[in-house]
């Protein structure tokens, strides 16, 4: 699956934008150590390492960034994805975005950089644990009493989201592209 | 092979294959800084490090005022004998005589070899309700006591009573451990014990509720001489 | 497949385990189960992490001082061989009686021997994990020689019968009123004795002050031996260490082989981050460098010390370690086990040092506990993880866990210990994402399958394997135009989105 995405992304020279933490930190951080001693491929992973963003980095770090002319309603959550936060380093870049858009309206939750608890194959290969770090996370989301939880991977998301449907819960989860894009086209 | 021959040889074996990252050939040099973030004389920092600790801090000078110190915290405790380093290594002349005479005796030691006479011995000394020592040094950052053992220094007067009182010369004092051990690096081999006490013995093992007192002394009082 | 690095020698993969990984299912539901356990692990690693960010704050250089730890100890692991020697030889000089133990059975041996030899039948303990490791208690026990653990913690642990739960506070998981009725229970203590935590500490102290003053052997872990003077730097907070290594007239130090610095200075340096790493305290109570045993008379007839131990053995343990050198995890060996892992990890603080099933828990034990052990018991812990590397963020000499854990996957793979729905279905998806044509159709197709099977875009139970997920969860059904139809649209129309 590597070499795959490194063939289809290697088509062009242009930066690489990832709307996911925890996919930038893949092709940046991992794929050079995972083909290491693939000499077609190693290069070449370093390479596409060199010019792939997160989104939200891409936006601040690298455009220059912080005001996509969103203005937020919602009053919104934020919970830090691990992998762009320690992988990546996105400690600010998402923050400022979010302040920008809703201002006072967003605030972290108070837990923000603790695990959601998907961690990929381990929601489904440990799910009792990933369960009890979900409710975690779900508890501070309700008690926050925000209209949605706002963080840039789908991963996390889908399973916080997944979480709030079962407990029929009125909070929505939010991409942080879905609130940098504001309302959507008339 | 002898099984130091063994394991040294299953190392050397091991380290042909070892991925250690950050590892380099040189001895890595760091020296600690000298840090004083709330501002004050050496002494007024070990002070405020100790008494945070719940420990106790005065000030004598002469052996008279000394002993009168030592007195009252005696007293405080209801002690009348205590254990203590031997005299010269206390920095205060006839300390022991003055100390004698206000009631408090001094109970001296040597732990014998033998093991029957040696658990009496020790029997015989913990009931003792204070220690005297001096210091060896000390470090303002953390209001922390260094004790070295040796030859009229025994380490059971820090330990075995609950209630310590060490003198300490502030020229002894150091700013941080870093700062010691470069100023003194012989320090560490000069007794068979170095010890830094930071504050009274404490635990916090029963539901994190700290209780001072556990097995080492409950109350430290420090004097400043000189 | 590429050519792996040279892999560690370790036995041949013997068969599944499945009864092993069952039994560490058990123990992490019945840890979820616990209510109350997971209240106490919630407050007290809180608490301890919380200790750890603030004396990290308070510290002008923290992260140089995190950077120098990390160099000291990867130089000296580099090293060990030439540290190993000069500290034997050093430590040989000033009185110490080395022994080297290849395996656990070897090291609880010697101690044995020591204790037979010294005609011993009391012994005093403070916190060792390498005892533990060693099944040091249980070796005692066999030999009919009393041994009394003195750390309150694991005093309390001993006399209940239990297991401690976190490398520095091993009663994490027990109560107060439990203290109180193992004391009243086992220890005849009145109920003015147990009235409340501080009378109780005040009672255990009574009760092993006359074992202290009993015991004929002392035996103390090490935290870092330092080479140059053949020193023993031990850290307590209670000060049963000091006892234990002053009062009994024989002290055996135990000592992992690659725990290890090369001069006080040094240890100077991993000091100032080990009681802030542990509890956020700036110093340990009592830190104790012990150099050699009691310094008797010297020849001009002065006296010599009139206290400390008049042997001092110290017990090299390998078991394991050596290999564990050469591996692809020998960074886990510049762990100086200060436990701040365990206090950030979001998984420890759900299910607790237990259900990790070895001796060391948290992230560090797993990858330590499979290190020194091998896969084959253990195949479950370094998937305990979600990799979020909250704990090489805290890790005072810089450990890569979550890399070493993705290290002991990979092995686990080569190993074959994947499981037989994992292998099939990680082949089949990536044979599908890598057909984008395909993965397209799929994808329309599990769209339409999903509207079909549920209400509201909302599926409640997913099929197979994946029903894990479902367990506590809803899982969305799969949107009927994907982002790349919309991208197609949207482009075609000669628009372009922001």
């Amino acid at each position: 699956m590597a070499r795959h995405t490194i063939d289809v992304l290697t088509r062009s020279l242009d930066p690489v934008v990832v709307p996911s933490g925890s996919c930038a930190d893949m092709i940046v951080n991992h794929y050079p150590e995972l083909l290491a001693h693939d000499a077609a491929y190693h290069d070449r992973a370093v390479e596409l390492a060199s010019r792939t963003y997160e989104l939200s980095q891409f936006l601040v770090d690298v455009l220059g960034v912080t005001d996509t002319g969103a203005r937020e309603t919602d009053s919104l959550v934020y919970h830090a994805s691990c992998h762009g936060l320690r992988g990546l380093c996105l400690r600010d870049q998402p923050r400022a975005l979010l302040r920008t858009a809703a201002g006072e309206q967003c605030t972290d939750l108070p837990g923000a950089e603790t695990c959601c608890g998907f961690g990929g194959l381990f929601a489904v290969k440990m799910p009792s644990i990933s369960g009890a770090m979900l409710q975690a996370k779900l508890d501070e989301i309700e008690a926050s009493g925000a209209d949605a939880v706002v963080a840039a991977d789908i991963s996390c998301l889908m399973h916080i989201g997944g979480g709030l449907h079962r407990r029929g819960s009125r909070v929505r989860v939010r991409h942080l592209a879905d609130v940098l894009a504001g309302p959507p086209d008339a | 092979m002898t099984p130091r021959e063994r394991i040294l040889a299953a190392v050397r074996d091991g380290l042909l294959r070892a991925e250690l990252p950050g590892a380099s050939d040189d001895r890595p040099a760091y020296r600690g800084l000298a840090w004083n973030p709330d501002g004050g004389s050496l002494v007024e920092r070990f002070t405020r490090a100790l008494t945070a600790l719940t420990g106790h801090v005065d000030e004598a000078v002469h052996p008279a005022a000394i002993a009168d110190a030592i007195v009252r915290i005696a007293m405080l405790y209801h002690a009348t004998s205590y254990l203590s380093w031997d005299e010269q290594e206390l920095g205060c002349l006839d300390l022991v005589g003055l100390l004698g005479s206000r009631g408090l005796r001094r109970v001296t030691y040597d732990l014998p070899a033998d093991p029957t006479t040696r658990d009496e011995a020790v029997r015989a000394l913990e009931p003792v309700p204070l220690g005297l020592t001096g210091a060896t040094a000390a470090l303002a950052d953390c209001g922390a006591l260094v004790l070295v053992s040796g030859p009229g220094r025994g380490r059971l007067a820090s330990l075995l009573p609950p209630v310590h009182v060490a003198l300490l010369n502030p020229n002894v004092l150091y700013p941080s451990l870093a700062a010691l051990l470069d100023a003194r690096p012989d320090l560490v081999d000069q007794g068979s014990s170095m010890v830094i006490v930071a504050g009274p013995s404490r635990t916090a093992d029963i539901e994190m509720t700290l209780t001072h007192g556990v097995h080492g002394p409950k109350h430290v009082h420090v004097i400043l001489t000189a | 497949m590429p050519d792996a690095p040279s892999s560690p020698r370790h036995p041949a993969p013997p068969a599944q385990a499945p009864a092993a990984a069952a039994a560490f299912y058990a123990r992490v539901d019945a840890a979820l189960a616990d209510k109350a356990l997971h209240r106490a692990l919630s407050l007290t690693t809180g608490r301890l992490a919380g200790g750890l960010t603030s004396a990290f704050a308070a510290l002008p250089d923290g992260e140089a001082l995190r950077d120098a730890a990390r160099r000291i100890r990867a130089h000296t692991i580099a090293h060990l061989d030439r540290y190993l020697v000069q500290f034997s030889e050093q430590a040989e000089r000033r009185g110490c009686q080395l022994h080297w133990a290849d395996t656990a059975a070897d090291a609880s041996r010697i101690v044995v021997e020591i204790a037979q030899a010294n005609g011993i039948s009391l012994a005093v303990k403070s916190k060792s994990m390498l005892s533990e490791e060693i099944e040091l208690n249980a070796a005692f026990e066999s030999a009919g020689i009393r041994v009394v653990e003195t750390d309150l913690g694991e005093f309390v642990v001993q006399v209940g019968g239990d297991k401690p739960s976190h490398i520095i506070m091993p009663i994490v998981h027990r109560s107060r009123e439990y203290v109180a009725a193992l004391f009243r229970d086992k220890l005849g203590a009145s109920n003015t004795d147990v009235a409340d935590v501080p009378a109780m500490t005040a009672f255990a102290r009574r009760v092993l002050r006359q074992e202290f003053v009993r015991a004929g052997m002392g035996v103390s872990g090490v935290n870092l031996a330092v080479a140059d003077t053949g020193s023993l730097c031990l850290v307590s907070n209670e000060g049963n260490g000091r006892l234990t290594t002053t009062l009994p007239r024989v002290h055996v130090a135990l000592v992992g082989l690659e725990r290890i610095v090369p001069t006080a200075a040094d240890l100077g340096v991993v000091l100032q981050l080990l009681a802030r790493s542990a509890t956020g305290q700036a110093m340990p109570v009592y830190t104790s460098i012990l150099t050699g045993p009691r310094r008797a008379r010297v020849d001009n007839g002065v006296t010599g010390e009139p206290d400390g131990p008049d042997q001092l053995h110290v017990v090299i343990v390998d078991n394991g370690r050596s290999r564990l050198l050469g591996s692809d995890l020998a960074e886990i060996l510049y762990c100086v086990r200060c436990g701040a892992c365990l206090n950030i990890c979001p998984v420890y603080r759900h299910i607790g040092g237990h259900a990790y099933g070895g001796v060391y828990p948290g992230p560090v034990g797993s990858v330590v506990t499979p290190g020194l052990m091998g896969l084959d018991q253990w195949s479950e812990l370094p998937h305990a993880s979600t990799l979020c590397g909250a704990c090489r963020d805290v890790c005072p000499v810089r450990i890569d866990l979550p890399h070493l854990l993705l290290k002991l996957r990979e092995r686990g793979v080569a190993e074959d210990r994947a499981p037989f729905w994992l292998q099939i279905g990680m082949r089949v998806f990536s044979a599908v994402a890598t057909r984008p044509r395909l993965y397209a159709w799929l994808g329309r197709v599990a769209a339409l399958l999903g509207a079909a099977a549920s209400r509201d875009g909302w599926l409640t139970r997913l099929p197979g394997p994946l029903s894990g997920w479902t367990t506590s969860r809803d899982f969305p059904v799969p949107a009927k135009r994907s982002f790349t139809d919309l991208w197609r649209e949207k482009t075609a129309k000669g628009r372009r989105t922001l």
